[in-house]
C-alpha cells in the first residue's frame, strides 16, 4: 500500500490532506522558509500519532511535527519532503487546581489556557507575541518566552512533564505532577527540541497565580541609550519587573500608526516596564522604575490608568511584527542574546551592520534579558533582496557572539540559524548535541535537518560504541 | 606500568585528609584539562569511578564498588561573576557556601539550598537538589545557563551560554541536573543569580498550610515535625502587609532549620496537594521537614519500616521515596530509588554516547544504569 492509503486507514480520508494546495499551505511557517510536503496529516490521540509514524518509517518518509505554524526560524518548514503532522486538533485540556497544573493537548492555543483558568486566579505564564495563536506544543518545542518570562522564566520553567511519541512509535511520559522526577531528566531535553526528540502529545503544564496588582508604565527618551540604562539600572537596583520591554523610534512609529496604542513617536525609543505581585511591591517597584527613568533623562512617562489602558499598550508591543507589514511585505529577523551590559554597544553595532548593507532595520527586543529581535522589512520578490538581508543578519548574530551572547532566546533555530551553529559551538559540543539527537532518534526520521548542521556528529571523537548488549 | 603509575601525576596530596571513604586510587584534578584526562585513562583501562565533591549526597542511588574517586576540591575557582548581568561561572569544586557568601557581598544569590554543609555546586547540580527557595525561584535546574561537561570518555563540551535566555541547541545545562555524572562530570557551570530582597523575614505559624492559602507568593513555607515557618522576601512595606495578615511570631532574616537526622535519610516527593496527606502517612516516629506547595519531604528514621508501603503509595501519586543515606545493608534490601520511570531505553541510548565505556557512576540512576 502507498504512504497515504496507508495514512487514510489510520486517520480516514477527512484527516489526510494531500491536495497541491493543501500541502502549499503547510510547506512554510512565519518565516521565510519553505520546503516541500508530502502529505498532510490531523491525528487527535497519542496513539494515532504513534500509528503515523510508524507507518511513515516503514515508508521512509521525514516527519515534520508542527502547531501553529507561527515560528520564525523555518521550524515548521520541512527541509527535505516530509510528512507533515499538525498537532492542531489536540486541543484537550484537564485542570487540576490543587496542584496548579494543567494537562494540555499541543493544539492548545497559548492564551486560551490563561483566559480559562483566569477566573479561578490563574494563568500560564509563557506570553509570546503570538499567543493569541500559537500553541502550547510549539511553545514547548521551542520553549517559547514572551515578554513576562522576565520574572517568571520561559516554557521550560513550567514543564512538570511531557509525553512523546518516539522515533519507534512508542508513547513515553517524561516527567510527572512531583518534583525531581527520578532518572535522568529527558523532559527537560525534550522541551526546545524543535520537533527533533519527539512529538510531544501531552504536556503537564504549571499555572502562576495572577497577580494581585499590575503597574505598567511607558516611558519615551532622546537616545537608545537612556532607554537601556534604565532598563538595566532598575534590574541592577534588586528588582526583577515583570517585564521590560523596548522598542526603537522606527518600531514605534510602525505600531502607533498600526494600533494607535499612545506611544510617543518622537522619542528615539519606548520602554514599557511591568511590576506586578503584592500591592505593597508595585507601588514600591513603580516608584523606583520611575525614579531610574528619571535618572537617565526620561522624556515622556505615563503610568497606564486602567486595565484598558494597558492592554492597548501590550497590544501594541505585541503587534510589533505585524505591524511591520506596512512598511514591506516581508520581514527577516534573529532573536539573540547578549548580556545585558552590552545592550548599548551591540546595537550601535547593529544599526551600523543595517546602514552599510542598506537595509531596513527596525527594533523591539526584551531588554531585562537582554534578548534582541533586529528586525529587516524587505520584499523577497525582488531578486538578490534576500541573499542582502542573509548577509546583514548574519553579521549581527556575528556581533552578538562575539558580545558573549546566544543565536536564540526564544524562537529556535531551525532552519535559519542551523549554520551559524559553528560561530558558538566548536565540534566538539555539536558533536555532543548530535549524539543526544541519536540516542533518541537514530534514523533522523523527526524534523531531518534541523538545528545541528550537517556533519554535527563526528565519528572521530570519543570512543566507539560498545556493540551488543551492555549492562 | 601497573593503574596506580598510570594516575600516579594527579594523586594529590591534599586528597588524602578530606574525610573521604576507602579506594585504592584517589585523584584531584587541577584543571579541568587534567579531568579530560583522567576520564580518557579511565575509559581506556574501564575503571570505575566515582566523583567527589563534598561528600554530601553520595548516598543517594545504586552503590558502587569503585576502582577510582575522582575529587574535585581543586576545581573551586571563580571563572566569571557579572554582578550586573546577575551571571556567575565558576568551577564544579566550588563550595555552595563560599559562593553564596561571596554573591551577598553584592545583595545577590545563586538560591541553591540554605544549609549546603560541604556540598558544592557540581554536587548539588548533579544530584539535582534543590534548596526550599525552589516554591518562588524554581528548582536548582531554573539556575543552569551554561554547563561544561567532561564526557565519561574524556571530551570536554559546554552546552547553553552565559545568558540569562538561551534556546540556542538542546538544553544539556537542564539535562545535567540530576544526571549524577552518568553523561560526564559537570567542571564548570554559569548559573543565574537573583537579587536579594530587601527585606527578609521568618514567621513562625501555628497552621502552615493555611499560612500557604495566606501569603502570595511566598518564598518557602516549610513544616518541621509540626512547627511551620514561612520564609517571606521583597520591599519592606510588601513584607510588612504579608506579616500582618500572617498571624505569627516574626524574625528579622531567613532563619532555616536544621534538616531532620537519622539512621535512614528519605527524600519523599509527591504533587504539591498530596503534600499534608504524606505527612500524615508517613511512619510513626520518623521526623520530617516539609516544603508545603512544594511536595519534597525530607524524613529520617530509626530504619525502614513502613518504608516500603509509603512508597507504594508515593508512586501511585506520581510520585518517589528515595533513599538518601542509610546503613549498606539497607541498599541490598530495598531499592534506592524505587520503580524505575519510564523511558528507561532513552536514557541507556543516551548515557552510552556519553559515556560508552561506563566509567562514571554506573549504576547509580534507577534502574540500575
Amino acid at each position: 500500500m502507498t504512504l497515504i492509503g496507508d495514512l487514510v486507514e489510520i486517520l480516514g480520508p477527512d484527516r489526510v490532506l494531500s491536495e497541491p494546495l493543501e500541502r502549499y499551505l503547510y510547506g512554510t511557517d512565519g518565516g521565510v522558509a519553505r520546503g516541500e510536503v508530502i502529505v498532510v496529516v490531523l491525528p487527535e490521540t497519542a496513539s494515532e500519532v504513534s500509528d503515523v509514524v510508524i507507518a511513515a518509517k516503514r515508508h521512509g518518509s521525514p516527519i515534520v511535527p508542527r502547531g501553529a505554524g507561527t515560528g520564525l526560524a523555518g521550524g515548521a518548514a520541512p527541509a527535505v519532503p516530509s510528512v507533515v503532522v499538525s498537532l492542531t486538533n489536540m486541543k484537550n485540556i484537564e485542570i487540576d487546581l490543587g496542584n496548579r497544573t494543567a494537562w494540555v493537548g499541543p493544539g492548545v492555543i497559548n492564551l486560551d489556557l490563561s483566559k480559562l483558568t483566569r477566573s479561578s486566579g490563574f494563568h500560564f505564564a509563557p506570553d509570546p507575541s503570538s499567543q493569541s495563536a500559537c500553541t502550547i506544543g510549539g511553545n514547548v518545542a521551542n520553549n517559547s518566552g514572551g515578554p513576562h518570562c522576565l520574572a517568571e522564566g520561559t516554557t521550560t520553567s513550567h514543564v512538570l512533564a511531557v509525553e512523546i511519541v518516539t522515533a519507534d512509535g512508542e508513547i513515553v511520559l517524561l516527567g510527572g505532577p512531583a518534583p525531581d522526577p527520578i532518572g535522568l531528566d529527558l523532559r527537560s531535553v525534550v522541551v526546545g527540541s524543535e520537533g527533533l526528540l519527539g512529538i510531544i502529545t501531552r504536556t503537564l503544564v504549571k499555572l502562576t497565580p495572577n497577580p494581585l496588582d499590575v503597574r505598567t508604565i511607558l516611558a519615551g527618551f532622546a537616545t537608545m541609550e537612556d532607554a537601556v540604562a534604565t532598563s538595566s539600572g532598575i534590574v541592577a537596583r534588586g528588582v526583577v519587573p515583570a517585564a521590560l520591554e523596548i522598542m526603537d523610534q522606527k518600531m514605534t512609529r510602525a505600531v502607533e500608526n498600526f494600533v494607535g496604542a499612545g506611544f510617543p513617536t518622537d522619542a528615539a525609543a519606548i520602554l514599557l516596564a511591568e511590576v506586578a505581585g503584592h500591592p505593597a511591591a508595585v507601588e514600591a517597584e513603580a516608584r523606583l522604575v520611575e525614579q531610574v527613568a528619571n535618572e537617565n533623562h526620561v522624556t515622556s512617562l505615563r503610568v497606564a490608568a486602567d486595565g484598558v489602558e494597558r492592554a492597548k499598550l501590550w497590544l501594541g508591543r505585541k503587534s510589533a511584527f505585524g505591524a511591520v507589514a506596512q512598511l514591506a511585505p516581508d520581514y527577516y529577523l534573529h532573536d539573540t542574546v547578549v548580556p545585558r551590559t552590552q545592550l548599548v554597544a551591540t546595537m550601535q553595532k547593529i544599526y551600523e551592520i543595517a546602514e552599510r548593507h542598506d537595509v531596513l532595520m527596525l527594533n523591539v527586543f526584551h531588554a531585562g534579558d537582554g534578548n534582541l529581535h533586529p528586525l529587516v522589512a524587505f520584499d523577497a520578490s525582488v531578486e538578490g533582496q534576500l541573499d542582502i538581508v542573509h548577509a546583514a543578519m548574519e553579521e549581527v548574530a556575528r556581533v552578538c557572539i562575539e558580545a558573549g551572547g546566544a543565536l536564540s532566546g526564544e524562537h529556535g533555530i531551525g532552519l535559519e540559524k542551523r549554520d551559524l551553529m559553528p560561530l558558538l559551538y566548536n565540534e566538539a559540543d555539536l558533536d555532543a548535541q548530535a549524539r543526544l539527537r541519536e540516542a533518541f532518534d537514530p534514523d533522523g526520521l523527526f524534523n531531518p535537518q534541523k538545528v545541528l548542521p550537517a556533519g554535527s556528529r563526528c565519528a572521530d571523537l570519543g570512543r566507539p560504541l560498545p556493540t551488543g548488549a551492555w549492562l | 606500568m601497573t593503574i596506580a603509575a598510570v594516575f600516579a601525576s594527579y594523586v594529590r596530596p591534599a586528597v588524602a585528609d578530606s574525610g573521604l571513604p576507602e579506594c585504592d586510587l584517589m585523584v584531584a584534578p587541577q584543571t579541568i584539562d587534567e579531568l579530560e584526562h583522567i576520564l580518557d585513562l579511565a575509559s581506556e583501562h574501564q575503571l570505575k569511578a566515582v566523583i567527589w565533591g563534598g561528600g554530601t549526597h553520595q548516598g543517594i542511588g545504586g552503590r558502587i564498588d569503585p576502582d577510582l574517586l575522582i575529587a574535585t576540591s581543586q576545581l573551586n575557582r571563580l571563572i566569571d561573576w557579572q554582578p550586573e548581568d546577575f551571571t556567575v561561572t565558576v568551577e564544579a569544586g566550588m563550595r555552595v557556601s563560599d559562593l553564596e557568601e561571596m554573591l551577598a557581598d553584592r545583595g545577590q544569590m545563586a538560591v541553591l539550598p540554605e544549609l549546603p554543609g560541604a556540598a558544592t555546586i557540581g554536587g548539588v547540580m548533579a544530584a539535582g537538589v534543590s534548596g526550599w527557595r525552589r516554591a518562588r525561584y524554581g528548582p536548582t535546574r531554573d539556575r543552569v545557563l551554561e554547563v561544561d561537561l567532561v564526557t565519561g570518555d574524556g571530551r570536554r563540551v559546554r552546552a547553553g551560554g552565559r545568558v540569562v535566555k538561551n534556546v540556542t541547541g538542546f538544553d544539556l545545562p537542564r539535562l545535567a541536573v540530576g544526571s549524577y555524572g552518568s553523561l560526564g562530570v559537570i567542571a564548570q557551570a554559569c548559573l543565574k543569580l537573583w537579587p536579594e530582597p530587601s527585606t527578609k523575614v521568618t514567621v513562625s505559624v501555628a497552621d502552615g498550610d493555611r499560612a500557604l492559602a495566606t501569603a502570595y507568593r511566598p518564598t518557602a513555607v516549610v513544616e518541621s515535625d509540626g512547627v511551620a515557618k514561612v520564609y517571606l522576601g521583597g520591599t519592606e512595606a510588601e513584607v510588612d502587609g504579608q506579616v500582618e495578615a500572617l498571624d505569627g511570631t516574626v524574625v528579622p532574616g531567613w532563619s532555616w532549620e536544621p534538616e531532620p537526622t537519622g539512621v535512614v535519610g528519605w527524600s519523599l516527593r509527591v504533587p504539591p496537594a498530596s503534600t499534608r496527606s504524606a505527612i500524615e502517612r508517613l511512619p510513626s516516629g520518623w521526623r520530617y521537614q516539609a516544603g508545603l506547595g512544594v511536595g519534597e519531604i525530607k524524613a529520617a528514621s530509626v530504619d525502614a519500616e513502613g518504608a516500603a508501603e509509603l512508597r507504594a503509595w508515593a508512586e501511585s501519586q506520581g510520585g518517589a521515596l528515595v533513599i538518601v543515606s542509610g546503613p549498606a545493608g539497607l541498599y541490598s534490601d530495598m531499592d534506592p530509588w524505587g520503580t524505575p520511570p519510564p523511558g528507561l531505553d532513552l536514557q541507556r541510548e543516551l548515557i552510552r554516547r556519553f559515556d560508552p565505556c561506563r566509567v562514571v557512576n554506573p549504576g547509580r540512576l534507577p534502574g540500575g544504569i
